[in-house]
């Protein structure tokens, strides 16, 4: 259809002619050049070959050791871990005043501390009796003063 | 000559694989290069693309299973390897596909190794102004003379739609030239 329906423009009419060249000798030194790639290909795959080959049974021992290392000492790390762990647990069972105190000392952290201290302060201020404390104010008042607080 | 029936042959027995591939190299080097060449257009990009092209066909020949002609494979790795090169120095420059044009046709004023008069530079420039697929249309139908058959084998594409890109081409073409014609007064 695209043959038929077109008429051949007139550059197709030309000579057709092959303007590019290739530098001397050029076809002439191809082959060897091309073959001794090749052969340095093949030299360069059979290199990394060997060493893939010669590396591959050290890999598998080392893969090996390091599998075995950590299968071992996996419940090694485990038995030292809960022993560590049992060392640093506090003995609450501690029968002597020195034991007690040692165990209060390791135990109590600084908020538990204060918070003991600030609740025995609230405790002493709800102790004080109310009269006792008219009683010490009125050492300061008059007589006016001191009927007016009876009276309220 | 050795017909590439029989160099196929040997080429998958090992004891013969060098020198049927040798006989391979002698036969086809010219043809694929010039294949190269065409669509590249610059002489140190085909060569190196040549040589990756027979390293190719050397290390594929054992997975090559004859559904083609030994020709229609060969020249099919060539076209791959020319077509994949170009895009590579595309992506390098970040080219935009403007400027692809202009790139070839730089390549083509400083090629030592152009040895054509202004005409065949015009139309060098009118064939670099295609789209890949038209210039390679071009190419094999124009200078290399291959049947719309072959070509639709090595390209993968129909021999309808290779005939509408070769019919393209030569509008496109003949446009140019006769645009810029005037400018060389043959």
């Amino acid at each position: 259809m695209y043959e038929n329906d077109h008429i051949e423009p007139e550059f197709l009419k030309r000579q057709k002619k092959n303007p590019f060249q290739t530098p001397e000798q050029y076809f002439e030194t191809l082959e060897d050049r091309i073959l001794k790639n090749i052969t340095n290909e093949n030299q360069t795959k059979a290199r990394s070959f060997k060493l893939i080959k010669f590396i591959k049974p050290a890999l598998g021992i080392a893969a090996s050791i390091t599998l075995i290392y950590l299968v071992m000492q996996a419940p090694i790390e485990l038995r030292m871990f809960s022993k560590v762990a049992q060392k640093n647990i506090p003995n609450i069972n501690a029968t002597t005043p020195a034991e007690e105190y040692s165990f209060l000392l390791t135990s109590t952290d600084e908020n538990t501390l204060i918070n003991a201290i600030s609740s025995g302060e609230t405790n002493d201020q709800e102790d004080i009796n109310q009269d006792e404390v008219l009683a010490y104010l009125s050492t300061g008042l008059n007589d006016v003063e001191i009927y007016s607080e009876i009276q309220n | 000559m050795t017909n590439d029936q029989q160099i196929l042959d040997d080429l998958k027995d090992p004891s013969k694989k060098e020198l049927a591939f040798k006989h391979l190299l002698s036969k086809y080097k010219e043809r694929l290069y010039w294949h190269i060449r065409k669509i590249v257009l610059n002489h140190d990009d085909a060569d190196d693309i040549l040589q990756n092209t027979f390293i190719k066909i050397w290390n594929g020949i054992d997975s090559f299973r004859a559904e083609s002609s030994l020709f229609t494979w060969l020249y099919r790795i060539a076209t791959n390897e020319s077509i994949t090169f170009l895009n590579q120095k595309k992506r390098k420059s970040a080219i935009n596909l403007n400027e692809e044009n202009e790139y070839l046709i730089e390549h083509l004023e400083s090629d030592p190794y152009f040895n054509g008069d202004e005409w065949q530079m015009l139309l060098q420039k009118a064939i670099a102004t295609l789209p890949d697929k038209q210039r390679l249309v071009f190419n094999m139908k124009y200078f290399d003379e291959i049947k719309y058959e072959e070509m639709s084998e090595i390209l993968d594409t129909s021999v309808g739609a290779l005939k509408a890109s070769y019919h393209h081409a030569v509008k496109k073409i003949e446009e140019y030239v006769k645009s810029n014609e005037t400018v060389i007064r043959l």
